[in-house]
């Protein structure tokens, strides 16, 4: 967030000089401490889109997907939906940093969900809440 | 040409009576191991367990096993080892732990600790001896397995003395 705020002055104490900067393309965050944990915002795609899946079930069928892929290992990972919006069944995930992989690869390989074609897409990854958080 | 590297762990077969180690086989071990890294790690275990994983090497008179890992993944490989309670082998389910007792780069490395490990512990058993005979049989079986005069017969040799010795 500090980086955020330099350029924004940066910005503006460049403007009144004529010179016309280009607006960054990208960010560039770097973090002092690395933060324990990830936060992982997903999208649940599926081929039925009337389907409805409670929070409770998503969180299940996500631990399915980690036992599936990486086995007791991957079950035993501490995965936490923190926010979930039933309608556009998209999510944000928060993971220990070390179980990342992990999760991220378990959900990509998972292809079906009680019988019907599934995807994850992973919107966004983040390791700071408050970034993931405002960027929606 | 560059070798391809592996992990060899030589493990100990513990059993609660010694005469089950005579059923088991290589086979039986390798699905053992096969079965409890796909339990503990997944389709992700398993893959990697089917890429150069293989039993060596079994004595089941000992129950010492040589299992090779591809170096890159054998620490993923060897978490899974403890899990394993039970060899199914021709039918029957002998209840059994898995002891790690040495992690070699080759074969040899592991032999030569084998041969360390097993004079150790014939010294181990020799205050336990009951009569003169004894003592003096596991003391020829010492002195033919140190490490100066080493051969493949001394190897075999102490290896059964070893066993007469229990």
């Amino acid at each position: 967030m500090c980086s955020q705020a330099a350029e924004n002055e940066m910005e503006s104490r460049m403007k009144p000089d004529g010179e016309k900067t280009e607006p960054p393309g990208y960010q560039r965050v770097v973090l002092k401490n690395a933060s324990p944990h990830h936060y992982l915002k997903v999208r649940l795609l599926l081929e039925d889109e009337s389907t409805r899946v409670s929070a409770v079930e998503l969180k299940r069928f996500i631990i399915s997907c980690l036992r599936g892929l990486h086995g007791e290992v991957g079950a035993a990972l501490e995965v936490d939906v923190l926010k979930y919006d039933e309608e556009t069944l998209s999510a944000l995930l928060r993971v220990h940093s070390r179980g990342l992989v992990k999760l991220w690869s378990s959900l990509t390989l998972q292809g079906s969900y009680q019988n019907q074609a599934c995807a994850f897409r992973v919107l966004q990854r983040d390791a700071a809440y408050s970034r993931s958080r405002s960027r929606s | 040409m560059v070798r391809v590297k592996s992990r060899y762990l030589l493990c100990e077969i513990n059993v609660s009576d010694r005469s089950e180690l005579l059923k088991l086989d290589d086979r039986a071990v390798a699905r053992a191991v096969k079965a409890a890294v796909a339990r503990t790690h997944g389709d992700y275990g398993s893959a990697l367990c089917s890429m150069r994983f293989c039993v060596k090497y079994l004595n089941a008179h000992t129950g010492i096993v040589f299992l090779r890992f591809p170096k890159g993944c054998y620490k993923l490989l060897w978490s899974a080892l403890p899990f394993i309670t039970s060899i199914e082998s021709r039918g029957q389910i002998i209840s059994c732990f898995f002891n790690c007792l040495h992690v070699g780069g080759t074969i040899r490395t592991c032999q030569r600790f084998l041969i360390r490990y097993n004079t150790q512990q014939l010294h181990r058993m020799l205050p336990k001896c009951k009569n003169e005979e004894e003592k003096k049989q596991i003391q020829e079986s010492i002195l033919s397995c140190s490490l100066m005069g080493r051969n493949n017969e001394a190897f075999e040799d102490e290896l059964e003395s070893e066993e007469d010795g229990e």
